[in-house]
């Protein structure tokens, strides 16, 4: 120990000290470095690869497990169903077919945080206003991919030919009830980029959802299901919306002159880098639901803070974001 | 055309803004810099803090979402450094909301620009500092592939996808908010217009109406806006220095006469 009291105490920290301490110049050694490379092992482009589950929970008509990284979410989706004479002002005529999930409120996501994920989410309070953005973020997707089709959710009765009927009319078809799709979201585990794995576990357990058969049954005016399971179908989802997150690491300060700035982007952060960031880019690409190319179109750029983020570098992640989702298709077609 | 903006309608808060323009009227006030709560209080700069209240009822999870991102895009050009351990808080009303029933994510989307441009206006009444002058604007495609700028409610129900962004005065984007079917090319150009729009409504220094490939650019509501406000906070000045002078001239002849009938208790 003598050799100790010569030198003194060391004065160099581990790697988890240093980021405890100083977060910020934590990461930015990291990425100066001459080969730079992210605290956590990833390239700047690199996405965390998913891990997906389905069909884990036997009570609900479909559910999904998604891991990503430190990042779990697990989605069920309960069907219940919605009489049409409950519907206080029937959807009008003129309203687009598409819309109608929409305008009756058929598909309800709830995204809940509060289950202890991480420090920041204690468990058991009321939904912070992350958890009530995400919410409303994925149900926006939902609604606006038009992924789900309203024929899917309809139960519809053919009425019996009355003798008022003329004889060669077609038998007139009523839409008794809907089925409406609860969509519970848990995050059990947080390490950042909590839209991605959202997104990507209700699509899933979209996907995994099949409805029991239901009718009308007219003699005791109400719905029935069949209890056989080969009778119920499965949802078909029209098209399939993959989200991908960059967050904007950046040394620009109000303190500083504009050009002395540097940023890097950071494909899917982990919850350490997005404390560390103040911007924010969402691209959500919608493609149909084959595992093949098939067309692409962009269903929502959503970037928000700071300045870094331009028209040229939305066009570079949103060509990464193309290349994500097809990872992200062939991941969900595999299984 | 801009927005037409009336300043100060609130008297107790900090700073005010009534502004509309054709689809919506927001009234925004800020408050700031004040006591933080502990629980959300930062060591380096001021917490901001933004409410949206919506036309009718309470809000929802659709606020709070809008709440999170114009947090984070003010927070971006708002010297937040100057005042650390305190609070800047927002509030903006949402009064006039467009007469025909538009879908959630188009009327929320159509909102944005509004409720930033009322933010930032009511911010400069409130003689907060900003690091730049910023503003937003709404564009929507049509069905046919035209690009809108501001676009009129029957515009928005019916197009095919709908763009909300804001830049500052140095040509930086702010915010993004797409949401619709889109492609890539139609992007980029939405972007480059409205970019443009948004710099023409900041409106070059010093400068008459600009006039750049023979095109005549939209009036710099904002700058047009500021100006008159400079000019009349200078007024006021000029005013209330002009009665204090007077004030001091009165009170200093009182004193005089004072003095007169009885020694200067200060002396």
């Amino acid at each position: 120990m003598a050799n100790d009291a010569e030198t003194g105490p060391g004065l160099t920290f581990p790697q988890d000290t240093f980021a405890k301490l100083t977060p910020r110049p934590y990461l930015l050694a990291h990425l100066k470095h001459k080969t730079p490379v992210r605290p956590n092992g990833r390239q700047q482009n690199e996405f965390r690869q998913p891990t997906i589950n389905t069909g884990s929970l036997t009570h609900s008509n479909g559910s999904a497990v998604v891991r990503v990284g430190d990042t779990a979410v697990v989605c069920g989706v309960r069907g219940e169903i919605l009489l049409a004479s409950d519907i206080p002002h029937p959807p009008s005529d003129d309203l687009e077919e598409q819309d109608l999930v929409e305008e009756l409120g058929l598909v309800v996501p709830n995204l809940e945080l509060s289950t202890g994920c991480s420090p920041a989410h204690i468990p058991g309070n009321p939904p912070t206003s992350l958890a009530q953005s995400l919410s409303y973020r994925i149900s926006a997707v939902l609604h606006d991919s038009h992924c789900i089709n309203p024929d899917d959710l309809r139960i519809n009765y053919t009425e019996p030919k009355t003798e008022d009927d003329l004889p060669d009319e077609p038998p007139k078809e009523v839409t008794k009830a809907y089925w409406t799709l609860y969509i519970d979201i848990l995050c059990l585990a947080l390490d950042g980029n909590a839209f991605d794995a959202a997104l990507l576990a209700v699509t899933a357990a979209l996907r995994d959802t099949t409805l029991p058969k239901a009718w009308w049954d007219p003699d005791r005016e109400s719905i029935l299901c069949s209890p056989v399971v080969s009778d119920s179908r499965s949802l078909r989802l029209s098209t399939m919306p993959v989200a991908s997150s960059f967050a904007v690491f950046s040394t620009a300060s109000h303190l500083k002159k504009r050009e002395e700035a540097q940023s890097w982007i950071l494909a899917d952060a982990d919850g350490f880098e997005e404390e560390l960031c103040d911007e924010t880019l969402t691209v959500v690409l919608n493609s149909g639901p084959s595992t093949g190319s098939g067309t692409t179109s962009i269903l929502k750029i959503e970037k928000t803070g700071g300045t870094y983020i331009g028209k040229d570098v939305t066009d570079l992640c949103v060509r990464q974001a193309s290349k994500r989702t097809s990872d992200i298709k062939t991941a969900l077609g595999n299984r | 055309m801009g927005p037409d903006v009336v300043n100060h309608p609130l008297s107790r808060a900090d700073g005010s803004t009534v502004l509309s323009n054709g689809l919506y009227t927001v009234i925004a006030g800020v408050n700031g810099p004040i006591e933080v709560q502990r629980r959300d209080e930062l060591p380096e700069e001021a917490a901001i803090e933004v409410n949206v209240r919506p036309a009718s009822g309470v809000g929802g999870i659709c606020e709070r979402w809008m709440e999170t991102v114009l947090q984070s895009a003010l927070k971006s050009i708002m010297l937040v450094h100057m005042f650390p351990r305190t609070l800047i808080q927002i509030t903006m009303q949402i009064t006039k909301e467009p007469s025909i029933k538009l879908r959630r994510s188009l009327y929320d989307f159509a909102l944005m620009p509004t409720l930033f441009n009322a933010a930032i206006t009511c911010l400069v009444d409130g003689g907060l500092p900003l690091a730049t002058t910023s503003t937003a604007a709404l564009a929507i495609i049509s069905p046919d592939d035209q690009v809108v700028l501001d676009p009129q409610e029957k515009e928005i129900a019916s197009c095919k996808s709908i763009h909300a962004m804001a830049f500052s005065a140095n040509g930086d984007q702010i915010l993004t908010q797409s949401s619709g079917d889109l492609n890539h090319e139609d992007w980029g150009k939405v972007a480059d217009m409205l970019k443009q729009a948004c710099i023409a409504a900041i409106g070059p220094a010093g400068e008459d109406t600009a006039m750049s490939n023979g095109v005549v650019q939209p009036e710099p509501w904002l700058r047009q806006h500021l100006e008159d406000e400079a000019k009349s906070a200078v007024r006021g000045k000029v005013k209330i220095e002009a009665q204090g002078r007077s004030r001091e001239i009165r009170s200093s002849s009182a004193a005089n006469s004072k003095d007169e009938n009885q020694p200067d208790s200060a002396t």
